[in-house]
């Protein structure tokens, strides 16, 4: 779902790009007053997690694989404007280590997988445990839920932004786009959900974090 | 430790990699910038940024093959989502195909679009190559800071990349380990297995975090980060930029001048 350099027209690097310094903005001032600049160490090394767990990949279908984004689980671990300021490093990275991701298209990546996929997660999330109780189960299906919607919205926009640009046809892009991240989503959903039920087993305290 | 592969070029000694960090990124997204926004139509121009990128490239020293190889390994990822692009333009029919249940036409001026994209995609990828291979990454994060991008995230991203080696070799060995287990099983296994790895990877990375955090409480740390040695924007950053700057406007009056 990295967009590369080239796909997007002016307009949309610019609008993508303004919405997203905006959001990383937001995340900024938030979390340093939320968690301050002592919490900096662990969200450095939970990024560098997140690259690390984009390298596993899983079965798809017919052969192809795909890899967790990870937006969903630092949202729901860590809170959404932690999961922002958290993928927007890791994409900015992967953009300059790895040409994963254009420059320009930076703001529309940032977009889609951080703040779009962040939001959605948490309170997806949090819809899903208040109906399905706080406990182990809903917990387990909050997060399959909330990382299914996550990746596919991610997919949604994405396939806007494309279809904005000119570069493909909309009624082409946006069911191949969300038909492919639909099954991904599972994928996403299911691994969210085991590290969820690890995490619960192990560290549970964890999971009370950004609710105090 | 395997894998410093991520910059091993970049403690060359060339014009490049001497510039200041500020210099590079700034004239790095400039020209992408002109790349992307030039027509289709116009060859000449991307003629013209090839070769460009092509000379930075030799003057930086860092072997071409390399970069071209990195380049390559990016390009499947681009195909893949541009793939659509020549089937679905309106214009003259090139070729016309019955697959399975589809009528597929693809058009001369999709084809045109297509390579077009891909030119723009690759030249980009090029100059990033170039940028990262010849910058270190903690250059790369001062010339960020100093061009204001929130010192958190600077951070973040500083702690990120001396993690990301560590955790890396985590993922091998438990990748390692998983492989010689043989894992087999349906999908549904698989996808628990790969769920359990990520889920044990979290939190020892967590507890890495809190045991960082409390050696660094332990030093005196204040929230604050101390380096040594600001990187100076001299003359040679303003004849750099100065060139590159005028070939540029250069390839932009040509673009208009042959629209």
């Amino acid at each position: 779902m990295h967009i590369p350099d080239g796909f997007l027209n002016a307009a949309t690097v610019a609008t993508t790009c303004a919405v997203s310094a905006g959001g990383i903005g937001g995340a900024v001032r938030i979390v340093g007053k939320k968690l301050g600049e002592k919490q900096v160490p662990l969200m450095g090394i939970l990024a560098a997690f997140i690259f690390a767990a984009q390298m596993l990949n899983f079965p798809v279908a017919g052969g192809t694989s795909g890899h967790v984004i990870g937006a969903a689980l630092a949202a729901i671990l860590l809170g959404p404007w932690a999961a922002v300021l958290i993928m927007s490093c890791v994409l900015i990275a992967q953009s300059l280590i790895f040409q994963d991701g254009g420059l320009l298209a930076l703001g529309a990546n940032i977009f889609n997988m951080g703040i779009v996929a962040s939001f959605s997660a948490y309170y997806i999330y949090k819809l899903v445990t208040w109906l399905a109780g706080a406990n182990r189960r809903g917990t387990l299906i909050g997060g399959f839920v909330a990382a299914w919607f996550s990746v596919f919205l991610a997919s949604i926009f994405c396939a806007i932004e494309l279809a904005l640009s000119g570069s493909s046809p909309f009624g082409v892009v946006l069911p191949a786009m969300a038909g492919v991240h639909a099954l991904i989503g599972i994928g996403e959903g299911l691994i969210t959900g085991a590290v969820l039920g690890l995490v619960l087993a192990t560290r549970a305290d964890l999971l009370q974090l950004q609710r105090t | 430790m395997k894998h410093s592969f991520l910059d091993q070029y970049s403690e060359g000694n060339s014009l490049i990699h001497r510039l200041d960090p500020r210099t590079k990124l700034i004239t790095t997204l400039c020209f992408i910038l002109v790349v992307v926004l030039t027509p289709v139509s116009q060859w000449q121009a991307f003629a013209l940024y090839f070769v460009l990128v092509a000379t930075l490239i030799i003057i930086s020293r860092v072997p071409v093959l390399y970069v071209l190889k990195r380049s390559l390994v990016i390009i499947p990822f681009v195909v893949m989502i541009a793939i659509f692009i020549p089937f679905f333009k309106e214009g003259e029919v090139a070729g016309s195909y019955n697959i399975w249940l589809w009528q597929l036409t693809v058009t001369h001026s999709g084809i045109q679009v297509l390579l077009n994209i891909l030119a723009k995609a690759w030249l980009s990828i090029l100059s990033l190559i170039l940028l990262t291979a010849a910058t270190r990454f903690s250059q790369l994060l001062r010339g960020m800071e100093q061009l204001r991008l929130p010192r958190v995230m600077v951070m973040i991203m500083s702690f990120m990349y001396r993690y990301i080696f560590v955790l890396v070799d985590e993922v091998m060995r438990m990748k390692q380990a998983r492989d010689s287990r043989n894992l087999g099983g349906g999908r549904l296994r698989q996808i628990r297995t790969v769920g359990n790895m990520v889920g044990t990877l979290f939190i020892r990375s967590y507890e890495r975090g809190e045991r960082v955090y409390a050696a660094m409480m332990a030093r005196g740390f204040d929230g604050q980060t101390r380096t040594l040695g600001n990187p100076v924007f001299g003359q040679r950053d303003f004849f750099f930029a100065m060139t590159l700057g005028l070939i540029l406007v250069l390839a932009i009056v040509l673009n208009l001048w042959y629209l």
